[in-house]
């Protein structure tokens, strides 16, 4: 009960939270100096053009009116025509975004591939060797910029070593050549990889070390089951909450930060497409891709949220 | 009682906690022995050291930062200095330990029934409806009303006295030959306090254990125990006989302990506010009687001087006492004897 | 164990709430402060100091690595890289400390007092505060920034800082709430001390150690998003040097000159290293539990 009372609670707050994000990308277009239309329309200020935009954001109306008409065409799929070029915003989001989250997703699985056995290694003996060293070198890496690993990675792995397809500029879709795509994922996820890694390294080591000390872990070290078992079985569960609500915000993170990676290495995501858009003025294109990546962390959020509730029902209940 | 060798003995046994203030000598060097189907009592104000003791017993200390010396043997097994891996073969089965804190010491996020098969299966190697059918059955014997559905219930669905009873059906599941109960019945009203040890009680007949009691209420151990041990400040002040205790305690500092008894009105776990003064600080132990600050017949010896056990007449009766309380020839003993 | 502190109390109870005697903080503590002190120096000082115009080409000295006469070699443009680094940090410093007064200048005060006062006021800027917190700040910053033109060093900071605000807030709140049912507050409202006296003399002093190590790793965080704004052009515009443009500008040519990308990348990590680490010892120096950031 208390949980389903939790998540209808959460479910309103997000609503409201993706009312107040739809109202500020709207906005956005306001800030642009002077007339909406002509910075919009650039080059392409034809009169059918300009009749179109005014019907499509309804520019000659109050700015309420505005806000609902816009709102109604979000709401059936219709974020606009880019007047630069001629292409839906809402399909040339659909090509960019299953980049982001194949990029996500490899990245994610390397860290905690790597974070979750070190962590809890680390977590066993404080201060031991081990540990020092993978703290040490965590924190190192913590104050390390993703653009500055991007930028050495890429020399050396692409220039220094040569190896194909690493460079920048050498993503190929999934569908075309999922090898050559795979390869061409190593450097971005990488780099994102390193920095999730860092992060949830170091929330789950401090949470372990904490839970460690627990009472009920001492009681089943009384049961004289192996040490294996009660790291896995009685100290991680409750340790990971912590280490999923980080993720959680990390990843809605990452897709709103990955765009330096996908810029500099011309991977054709949403981040990228974000900054091909600022730099053309495709100012459509722009708020499109802001609301729809400010949306999907929310309801990243929303997801990782529910699924502590799964891991620690008593979340739910205070 | 049997002249075997005993189950338990303890020799000198020292926990000392090194931490950032500095050394912490929970327990000063405790030396007793436990026979088989004995039950010992051991009491002592909130921070005696009692919990530290059964730990350093069973060997179940934290892993770092803690230097535990003196010995103990278990049926014939060194406990002190044993690796992990050599304890984790007799811990549940030769010795198991009722937690103090029924509140924390389960785990939250793993079903109670789940909590007492892990025992049974990985350490009797039962399968997993066997080891299910068993845990029921233990949830039923502790006393746990429709054991079939609290299986699967989470120990934050239970009340303290509820989780009491899962912490000690865990101690339980293996049939220990030695139960190390620290304040099995903290926590609890009386009437199921009453009950739990009884239970206990009876249990012990059945399975043949032998236990060590822990409490720091001198009622609950009255009524229950072979022999009782007092402790202060990390060692013992006096131990005997329960009747011995009871009635010809020689130790102020038990005779303070036995007035101050809690009422059962009380709420578990109150300080025993009736001994003047508060227990030492373990960082800085005086040279002397520990006690001696607060003890009415203290003398300069005291202040200086550690007194030692020693017995006086009956050979099972120890105290470490500079001005020892008058033998009582029609001394009765406290009236707290009698309850529980 | 659990119950380790407790057991502490019944021996001697107010020496919990004492500070006990803690450790050292360590040279490398100072060496970061230092070195942290060395580039806020430089960032104020730098046309004081004796350095080249870090703007004037010289096409006599391309490319050149590391030298007496360039300290830390030249650019492709014969500009001096030491001379461009120290201009740099004015940028990064100034956003950084900048932002964070903004942040901490509007959060903190508002958490104080909404941790301090409750109620109606705190549940009414707690929910908005947790609605902009949703709201990913990092494309916020970027979609403002690209619709607000022309761009300017103070527009950065002022969006910067306002978006930092949120956080701020949510951190000094939580440690307010943690501070305000510890005793000495308590007794001090029990003594009938006055809200302002309370506010400043008990709660302040002790919220300062976990604002101060959040401030610092703010800063880092801040100078970090200032370095990526800049790879995507929109920070401060070439020729004038960041960090963040150095790097930028020097990928085209790492295979010819390493060391115009090593050195402004080496520069912008010890600086972001030093206040990690800074904020990192002062937190577990005072023995703040990790406050997620
Ligand atoms: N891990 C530890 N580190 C440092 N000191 C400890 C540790 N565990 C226990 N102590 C100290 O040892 C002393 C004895 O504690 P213990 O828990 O054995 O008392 P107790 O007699 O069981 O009290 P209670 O009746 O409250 O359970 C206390 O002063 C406590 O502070
Ligand atoms: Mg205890």
């Amino acid at each position: 009960m208390a949980v389903i009372k939790y998540v209808a609670r959460r479910l309103v707050l997000m609503v409201g939270i993706i009312f107040v994000i739809s109202v500020g990308a709207f906005y956005l277009i306001h800030l642009l100096p002077g007339d909406p239309a002509t910075v919009i329309l650039g080059g392409g200020d034809t009169p059918q053009a300009r009749a179109a935009l005014y019907k499509q954001l309804g520019l000659n109306r109050g700015i309420v009116i505005q806000y609902f008409v816009w709102l109604n065409h979000v709401l059936h799929g219709n974020l606009g025509t880019s007047f630069i070029t001629n292409e839906s915003v809402v399909s040339t989001i659909k090509n960019a975004f299953p980049i982001d989250v194949e990029m996500i997703i490899l990245s994610q699985i390397l860290a905690f591939a790597f974070a979750i056995p070190l962590a809890m290694r680390s977590a066993q003996k404080p201060n031991g060797r081990l540990d020092k060293t993978a703290s040490a070198g965590s924190f190192t890496l913590l104050s390390i910029p993703p653009f500055i690993i991007i930028v050495f990675l890429v020399l050396i792995v692409a220039v220094k070593l040569k190896i194909p397809n690493t460079g920048p500029a050498s993503y190929v879709s999934i569908g075309q050549d999922w090898v050559v795509n795979l390869e061409s994922m190593v450097l971005p996820a990488v780099t994102l990889a390193i920095g999730s890694f860092v992060l949830y390294y170091r929330i789950l080591r401090s949470d372990l070390i904490s839970t460690l000390q627990e009472e009920f872990i001492t009681l089943a070290r009384s049961k004289g089951i192996s040490r294996r078992r009660i790291m896995w079985r009685h100290a991680f569960r409750p340790s990971s909450v912590a280490l999923v609500g980080t993720a959680g915000v990390n990843i809605g993170g990452l897709i709103a930060g990955g765009f330096v990676v996908q810029f500099l290495l011309q991977i054709p995501g949403l981040g990228f497409t974000l900054i091909d858009a600022i730099n053309l003025s495709d100012y459509l294109l722009v708020q499109g891709i802001v609301l729809v990546i400010s949306v999907s962390v929310v309801l990243i959020n929303f997801l990782f949220d529910f699924l502590i509730t799964i891991i620690d029902p008593r979340i739910a209940r205070d | 009682m049997s002249d075997n060798a005993p189950l338990l003995s303890v020799k000198n046994l020292a926990t000392t906690f090194e931490t950032a203030r500095g050394e912490v000598p929970a327990v000063g060097g405790v030396t007793f022995d436990l026979l088989a189907d004995e039950t010992i009592g051991i009491v002592g104000e909130s921070g005696s050291g009692k919990t530290v003791l059964a730990r350093s017993i069973m060997g179940l200390q934290p892993r770092t930062n803690v230097r535990v010396e003196g010995s103990v043997q278990l049926d014939g097994t060194e406990i002190v200095g044993a690796s992990e891996a050599e304890l984790r073969k007799i811990w549940a089965v030769d010795v198991a330990m009722i937690f103090q804190d029924p509140m924390t010491s389960l785990n939250p996020l793993i079903r109670i029934g789940k909590q007492i098969d892990e025992t049974l299966r990985l350490r009797l190697g039962l399968n997993k409806s066997d080891a299910k059918k068993r845990a029921i059955e233990l949830l039923d014997l502790v006393g746990i009303p429709s054991a079939n559905e609290r299986y699967m219930a989470y120990p934050a669905q239970l009340s303290g006295g509820m989780r009491q009873r899962v912490v000690i059906a865990i101690a339980l599941a293996c049939s220990p030959k030695l139960l190390l109960a620290d304040e099995p019945t903290t926590g609890l009203d009386v009437t199921i306090q009453a009950q739990i040890l009884n239970l206990l009680d009876q249990l012990k007949s059945d399975l043949h254990m032998s236990m060590v009691l822990v409490t720091h209420d001198l009622g609950v151990v009255a009524t229950r125990t072979d022999r009782i041990i007092v402790m202060y400040a990390g060692r013992i002040v006096e131990t005997g006989t329960t009747k011995e205790v009871f009635a010809q305690h020689r130790m102020p500092y038990t005779e303070a302990l036995l007035a101050s008894t809690p009422k059962v009105s009380d709420a578990s776990h109150t300080r025993l506010n009736a001994i003047p003064g508060r227990p030492p600080d373990l960082l800085k132990l005086a040279k002397g009687c520990s006690f001696a600050p607060r003890c009415q017949y203290a003398t300069e010896r005291c202040h200086n001087e550690r007194p030692e056990l020693e017995s006086s007449g009956s050979p099972s009766h120890l105290f470490a006492c500079w001005n020892p309380l008058p033998l009582p020839t029609n001394r009765t003993a406290s009236s707290a004897g009698s309850e529980a | 164990m659990t119950n380790l502190a407790n057991d502490f109390g019944v021996a001697e109870p107010e020496l919990l709430d004492r500070p006990e005697k803690r450790g050292r903080l360590g040279i490398l503590f100072w060496v970061c402060v230092a070195w942290l002190g060395i580039n806020i120096f430089g960032a104020i000082f730098a046309n004081v100091l004796p350095l080249p115009n870090p703007l004037a080409n010289n096409y006599s000295a391309i490319n050149f690595g590391p030298s007496l006469h360039h300290l830390l070699g030249t650019d492709e443009l014969g500009r001096d890289i030491f001379s461009r680094i120290v201009y740099g940090s004015r940028i990064s410093v100034s956003v950084g400390f900048g932002a964070m007064l903004i942040g901490f200048g509007v959060g903190a005060p508002l958490g104080m007092l909404a941790a301090y006062r409750r109620g109606l006021f705190d549940q009414i800027v707690t929910t908005l505060m947790y609605v902009f917190l949703a709201f990913p700040a990092i494309i916020a910053v970027i979609a403002v920034l690209s619709f607000w033109t022309p761009r300017s060093l103070l527009k950065i900071i002022l969006v910067i800082g306002i978006a930092s605000i949120p956080l701020v807030y949510r951190v000094i709140r939580a440690a307010t709430l943690s501070m305000g049912s510890r005793d000495f507050v308590i007794a001090a409202k029990v003594q009938g001390a006055t809200d302002r006296r309370i506010i400043f003399r008990e709660l302040l002093p002790n919220i300062a150690p976990v604002g101060i190590s959040f401030l610092l790793i703010g800063i880092a965080t801040v100078v970090t998003l200032e370095g990526a704004l800049a790879f995507l052009g929109l920070s401060i515009n070439p020729p004038q040097p960041s960090w963040g443009n150095m790097i930028n500008e020097s990928r085209t040519l790492l295979s010819q000159n390493i060391w115009i990308a090593i050195f402004p990348a080496l520069a912008l990590c010890l600086f972001l290293l030093s206040l990690n680490y800074i904020g990192d010892r002062l937190r577990s120096y005072f023995d703040v539990s990790e406050v997620k950031l």
